[in-house]
């Protein structure tokens, strides 16, 4: 079994404690994360989402992440924010680097609607992955004002105010979601449930 | 874009009560039990709001809050009596997803609203605006409805936006608990007013209100009350006539 799931805890901000319970009620055991060295503590990695791009990046960094992440062979789940920062740069508060994982930039959403995009809305898979395994044309949680632009590594796109953008990413070990699975109602449940029981390399 | 259909529960800790006009209160529950029923027919949302704290100047009682959190795999949002980033960051390890402020950032301090956002980012800061209807505008009012603050809604409105509000929660002090409907020009105008969400509430009576207001106004949410705290209707209740009157809601 590889069900133990570290969640990366950085910056004073988020809500690590719902990925945590959503995490438990899918079947998962978790271990906050609180330094590197705790990778080895774990099968799997799930990067949430703290505050702003550059914030996020300057925390990782603070705390030793940066070095760590980048070696990390575990799958890894980014949500949200922790999504857009697997990508190659990110343009909230000026230009930052992203981890690089993922070919992309994060921008502002620019549609003829309310931003955040706030809500649930349907994903449509565009690439079979295990993740959705059971989750075609569900609906998950979304709370964003920018999107990973993306061309080579999508999984699901969603739309928005006609306006179709990237929801989920996969290359590799690397996964992303934009939206909220911890908040998902059943749906969230699930694709942790998809998670937690992929192969994992040691 | 579905409109969001969330459940409120107006609290006085330990339990979730119906103002009146926002007076006369009744006990309906326990947050955390009314909270989970209302998961359970399908909310998108919950959201508490701690509608005595503020006005005697308590702190913030977080126990039930944190016991409403675990009940629930959707978005919570808190307010009441949230008076400094230590108050958001100790509601948000709670299990808050979206914190909600009115009377601090109103009456005392409205840079608070800039500080939080920047810190916890703009979509987890609400502010909630209880608007009183005067002739020919609105005002701010605090306190559950009791005090007021001489600001102009509209005013107030666009500069907590541009402060980085991520989302407003548009309460009437004259239609709250009546069920006789929304304020609906109050609601379309805010709507219209600003970019971000605006979540509308007071008023819930039928169906119909809500229908209503969402048809006229297009808000991103509607926050319902009475109407399910006294079961006259359910979430799915609410849902499937929407969908019959072609509104889009999540399933």
């Amino acid at each position: 079994m590889s069900n133990i799931v570290g969640i990366v805890n950085y910056g004073i901000a988020g809500n690590i404690h719902s990925i945590k319970k959503a995490i438990k009620e899918a079947g998962g055991k978790t271990v906050i994360i609180n330094k590197p060295e705790q990778f080895n503590e774990v099968d799997k990695l799930v990067l949430p989402g703290v505050g702003s791009f550059k914030d996020a990046m300057q925390e990782l960094k603070n705390d030793g992440f940066l070095v760590a992440l980048k070696d990390n062979k575990k799958p890894i789940l980014g949500i949200c924010l922790g999504m857009q920062i697997l990508a190659t740069v990110g343009f909230e508060y000026g230009k930052t680097a992203g981890l690089n994982f993922i070919d992309a930039e994060v921008n502002p959403m620019l549609v003829d609607a309310k931003v955040p995009h706030v809500g649930f809305n349907h994903i449509e898979i565009v690439n079979n992955n295990t993740l959705f395994n059971g989750l075609e044309n569900e609906e998950f949680y979304f709370m964003h004002s920018f999107e990973v632009v993306n061309y080579t590594n999508i999984v699901t796109l969603t739309e928005y105010a006609n306006h179709k953008f990237v929801s989920s990413v996969q290359k590799d070990n690397i996964y992303g979601v934009q939206f909220h699975p911890e908040k998902s109602r059943e749906a969230g449940i699930q694709l942790f449930r998809n998670f937690i029981n992929m192969e994992g390399e040691k | 874009m579905n409109t969001r259909i969330i459940a409120k529960l107006d609290v006085k800790p330990p339990y979730v009560v119906k103002p009146v006009h926002f007076e006369g209160l009744r006990k309906v529950g326990f947050p955390f039990e009314m909270a989970k029923k209302y998961y359970d027919q399908g909310a998108d949302e919950v959201v508490y709001i701690d509608i005595v704290s503020s006005l005697y100047q308590r702190d913030i009682i977080f126990d039930e809050i944190e016991k409403t959190a675990n009940s629930l795999f959707i978005p919570f949002g808190v307010g009441g009596a949230v008076r400094s980033i230590e108050d958001f960051s100790k509601l948000f390890h709670l299990g808050a997803d979206k914190v909600a402020i009115n009377t601090y950032a109103l009456q005392e301090n409205p840079d608070i609203i800039n500080q939080a956002a920047e810190i916890f980012g703009n979509q987890a800061v609400v502010v909630n605006i209880e608007a009183k209807k005067w002739d020919t505008y609105w005002e701010c009012y605090s306190d559950c409805g009791r005090i007021q603050s001489g600001k102009n809604v509209i005013e107030w409105a666009k500069e907590v936006e541009e402060r980085g509000a991520g989302e407003i929660l548009l309460q009437s002090v004259d239609k709250d608990g009546r069920n006789r409907g929304f304020d609906l020009e109050l609601c379309k105008i805010i709507v219209d007013l600003v970019d971000i969400p605006v979540v509308v509430a007071s008023g819930a009576g039928s169906l119909e209100d809500i229908k209503e207001v969402i048809e006229y106004a297009k808000p991103s949410g509607v926050a319902i009350a009475s109407l399910l705290h006294y079961d006259k209707a359910t979430i799915k209740d609410i849902k499937e006539y929407l969908r019959e009157n072609n509104i889009k809601v999540s399933r």
